[in-house]
């Protein structure tokens, strides 16, 4: 006892205990009762029994199988497409000499803030088989109007443009990480370009490329938001609009299937997410990337630079510019229609002046702005203590914090939503129906991205100045204060926003646990979508997508003022 | 003489209240600051009122938008944790009568409910306050009149596959009961055929009937079933809206149900007198609601014409069934 008491009496200890406890409950607490949910005969706060009959019925329906297929081949598709667009893109920019590759390569970050709920709703506008704004345009012209977004190659497309930002930044690294001496030599043996980007080049970055494919097969596999906006009125099934179907969308609504699904997509995701981590340890398994320093040579690409700077603004067109111009432009009309001269001439404002009247959306904006400011800061700090355990100290157990941290990160949002809704419910402290359970959600679903981006940062602090620190004499906290937290600020900045813009447009996981009084902007966007108050939306749409822009410019000015000072 | 028929006069007006809030604790309703409704009335109509609520008596209307569907399972789920967070709702029958059945919404009252015919009156919910009336509805900037059906049958027409809005049968509770009360103006076999030949015909579905009124609106699908007052409400912004006229059409009351553990009790009962008032009725048929407040008319073109026929309700089970039966017919 008195062994425990003298381990528990080192401060770090004490952290590692307490931390270790919160973690285990956040990610445990919602798993556990995704399972319970998942076997139990009532709804929520129904007295009842245990059970198989939830799983029976799930799996004894065809339809179950018939929506498996559709999110493999769904995720699949978004998954592969996604790839090849950053693949592309990123060699360009990275890659070669191709003019105004370094605004295009900020550019194609653009869309990781934008949310994803009106990339999704701008692309129906623009391909809907009736009156898509493209569609329109393909008419007036070649008399054919060749697109319908309501289907699975919709839907698809559209979620690869979601996704595409995230698989540039995996493989645009790797690309600039290259060794080039690999290459070089086989350029010396004479190798032509095409023959050193085929035998050399893809084969050295395959594990990014995997990498990036498995992580956005997952995302995809998970995601609520385009699904929501085109699977739903396309009579597709996934998993996430089957859960989102029994838990919210029908009449009596059945949480014991929505969490059968839930647990259902958590096996399919857990299983991906093996894959990735099994293959970004290959990844450094592979890595040319030393203490040498270098930048891989700028391919040539002489009469093919424009053409090259064109396809890849091409690709940025579909995944920035469309999106945001066709959301501008609803925002402006009276009402949402194919624009044309005469709805031109009566552009509005009106919807932007609804907005400052309109205090369900000012109220929604106070919760995402306190949920993304709050949330984002205890989400970091939280993740610097983990992190800080896990990489700089040796307590026994640090490998089962780092695990346990990782959890949530192959915890799809609509069933962590679930297991939470089923967890706090009628927890004793009464979060349910407030912006807490919001939080609670928020943390635990994207503390593995703050993990990440402070790990990264708490790696390249040198344990000689802690020890320095410590034999001048300083405590463990002040030594945290003084020392650690001034050395780790860049990463936790970057961290902080990253965090903070996720915060601010979360859907997947808010629509299943939020309550009318305590109402983000994610399910206040999809209730206007499904209003029809397409203006309102496009005004709130424009905004969040401002807010979240200027929180990356402040961040960069940060970063630059710090390194600068 | 005058004196007399002016005192005849104030007594009248004191005693059937043309101020709104005759049974309601105004200072009480005050002091709670605010009350909270959920609904599936459109957002813009309800903020019409919010701001006359406001002004009149001080207290802020909290309004939550949905469907009745989602309205009734945030409802329940609420409950069933313990917390009843909503003071009242405007839903529709069946839903509030099995909420009234699991004791989450009380009995509703107020002097108001006699300026409705005694018919429409429901002794647990009150008066069918408004009908709203689902029938075919087109964007004349995309369907000239003479394509447009005439009849319920021609949206058969293998022209129209694939390219009419509807709500999703197996998920809106309002879609349901509609498609189930459809042999009541055209006999069962009818009705059942026409029943499988919308199914067959794949029409583009949607979560509730506002979003199908959006997709004509929007001229990305011109054609399908929603409610007729969107012509109207739909009109003021310039959209060219007309119906289908057959010859009856379905459609289902609406109601008000009022929280069994209110949060803001007054605050509750004076929204709901002012919600029935001729003030507020008035604005709801401004906008194209058919309310049925005696000496409010509805502003539709040749409202007067529709033949209504409201739905039968279903309950549990009922729904339940009928779910089952048209995920064959819509999703096989």
């Amino acid at each position: 006892m008195k062994g425990a008491v003298g381990f528990l009496g080192q401060p770090v200890y004490l952290l590692f205990a307490v931390s270790g406890i919160a973690l285990a409950f956040l990610s445990l607490y919602p798993t556990f009762f995704l399972f319970y949910g998942s076997l139990r005969s009532t709804p929520i706060g129904v007295p009842g029994e245990f059970t198989w009959s939830n799983y029976i019925r799930v799996y004894s329906d065809p339809e179950t199988y018939q929506l498996l297929a559709n999110t493999l081949l769904f995720a699949a598709g978004a998954s592969g497409l996604s790839v090849l667009l950053a693949l592309v893109l990123a060699w360009i920019t990275v890659r070669t000499n191709a003019p105004f590759r370094r605004m295009l390569e900020l550019t194609a970050v653009v869309p990781n803030i934008m949310p994803s709920l009106l990339v999704a709703i701008s692309w129906v506008l623009l391909l809907n088989p009736t009156n898509g704004i493209v569609n329109e345009f393909s008419r007036a012209t070649l008399g054919i109007a060749p697109f319908n977004v309501y289907g699975l190659p919709g839907l698809i497309y559209v979620e690869a443009l979601v996704l595409t930002p995230l698989a540039f930044l995996i493989i645009a690294a790797a690309l600039r990480g290259m060794d080039p001496s690999l290459e070089e030599s086989a350029k010396t043996l004479g190798s032509g370009e095409a023959g050193v980007a085929v035998r050399i080049t893809f084969p050295l970055i395959r594990p990014a490329i995997l990498a990036a494919a498995s992580l956005n097969f997952v995302r995809a596999a998970e995601t609520f938001d385009t699904p929501a906006i085109i699977a739903l009125p396309a009579r597709i099934e996934v998993f996430t609009t089957k859960i989102f179907r029994e838990a919210i969308g029908s009449f009596p609504a059945n949480h014991n299937l929505a969490a059968t699904y839930g647990v259902g997509l958590l096996t399919l995701t857990l299983f991906f997410v093996y894959l990735y981590r099994r293959l970004t340890s290959q990844v450094e398994r592979y890595a040319t990337v030393t203490g040498k320093g270098f930048r891989p040579n700028l391919i040539d690409l002489r009469g093919w630079r424009y053409p090259a700077s064109l396809a890849a603004l091409l690709i940025l067109v579909l995944m920035v510019i469309l999106p945001i111009l066709t959301l501008f432009l609803v925002s402006i009309m009276p009402y949402y229609q194919t624009p044309k001269w005469h709805i031109l001439q009566n552009l509005t404002t009106r919807h932007y002046v609804s907005l400052l009247q309109d205090d369900r959306i000012s109220r929604a904006f106070q919760n995402s702005l306190f949920l993304a400011v709050v949330g984002a800061t205890l989400c970091i700090f939280f993740a610097a203590i983990i992190s800080y355990l896990t990489v700089k100290t040796k307590i026994v157990g640090r490998g089962l914090l780092d695990s346990l941290a990782f959890i949530p990160w192959a915890f799809p949002g609509a069933a962590l939503a679930i297991g939470i809704l089923w967890a706090y419910i009628n927890f004793p402290i009464p979060i349910y129906a407030t912006v807490w359970i919001l939080m609670v959600a928020y943390v635990t679903r994207f503390l593995p991205y703050g993990l990440r981006s402070v790990s990264s940062t708490i790696i390249q602090i040198q344990a000689d100045l802690e020890e320095a620190s410590a034999t001048c004499g300083a405590g463990f906290f002040a030594t945290l204060r003084r020392i650690l937290i001034p050395l780790m600020r860049p990463g936790m900045v970057a961290g902080w926003v990253i965090l903070a813009t996720f915060f601010v447009r979360e859907f997947s996981c808010s629509i299943f646990l939020y309550s009318p009084g305590a109402e983000p902007l994610g399910p206040l966007l999809y209730f206007y979508y499904q209003e029809g108050s397409f203006g309102a939306m496009a005004g709130v749409g424009v905004l969040i997508t401002l807010l979240s822009v200027l929180m990356v410019i402040g961040a960069r000015a940060f970063t630059r003022a710090e390194i600068a000072g | 003489m005058r004196g007399t028929f002016l005192l005849g006069l104030g007594f009248f007006l004191l005693t059937f209240g043309l101020s709104p809030s005759a049974s309601a604790d105004v200072a009480g309703a005050k002091k709670e600051g605010k009350v909270v409704v959920y609904g599936s009335l459109e957002t813009g109509t309800v903020n019409i009122l919010k701001k006359a609520f406001k002004e009149r008596y001080g207290v802020d209307l909290e309004y939550w938008w949905s469907s009745s569907t989602k309205i009734t399972d945030r409802i329940t789920t609420e409950f069933r944790a313990g917390k009843q967070l909503f003071d009242v709702t405007l839903n529709h029958r069946p839903l509030l009568k099995i909420m009234k059945k699991e004791g989450i919404v009380g009995t509703l009252s107020s002097p108001a409910f006699k300026f409705f015919p005694p018919e429409l009156v429901d002794p647990e919910v009150g008066p069918a306050y408004r009908h709203v009336i689902i029938g075919i509805l087109y964007n004349q900037a995309y369907i000239k009149d003479e394509q447009a059906p005439k009849s319920y049958e021609d949206i058969l027409n293998p022209k129209w596959k694939g390219k009419f809005v509807m709500a999703d049968p197996t998920r809106h509770t309002t879609t349901i009961q509609w498609l189930a009360n459809f042999h009541k103006i055209m006999g069962k076999e009818r009705a059942d055929r026409f029943i499988k030949g919308l199914g067959a015909q794949k029409p583009v579905l949607v979560d509730s009937i506002t979003p199908a009124a959006q997709k004509i609106l929007t001229g990305e699908v011109p054609i399908g079933f929603t409610f007729t007052k969107y012509i109207v409400i739909y009109g003021k912004e310039g959209a060219k809206l007309d119906y289908v006229k057959v010859d009856k059409m379905l459609g289902d009351g609406q109601y008000m149900g009022v929280s069994s553990k209110p949060p803001h009790p007054n605050a509750a009962q004076l929204f709901i007198d002012y919600f029935l008032s001729e003030e507020a009725m008035k604005v709801l048929a401004d906008v194209g609601e058919t309310v049925t407040r005696r000496g409010v008319y509805p502003a539709l073109k040749d409202a007067d014409k529709i033949k209504f026929v409201e739905f039968d309700e279903l309950d549990e089970k009922g729904f339940a069934e009928k779910t089952q039966e048209y995920r064959k017919i819509f999703f096989q």
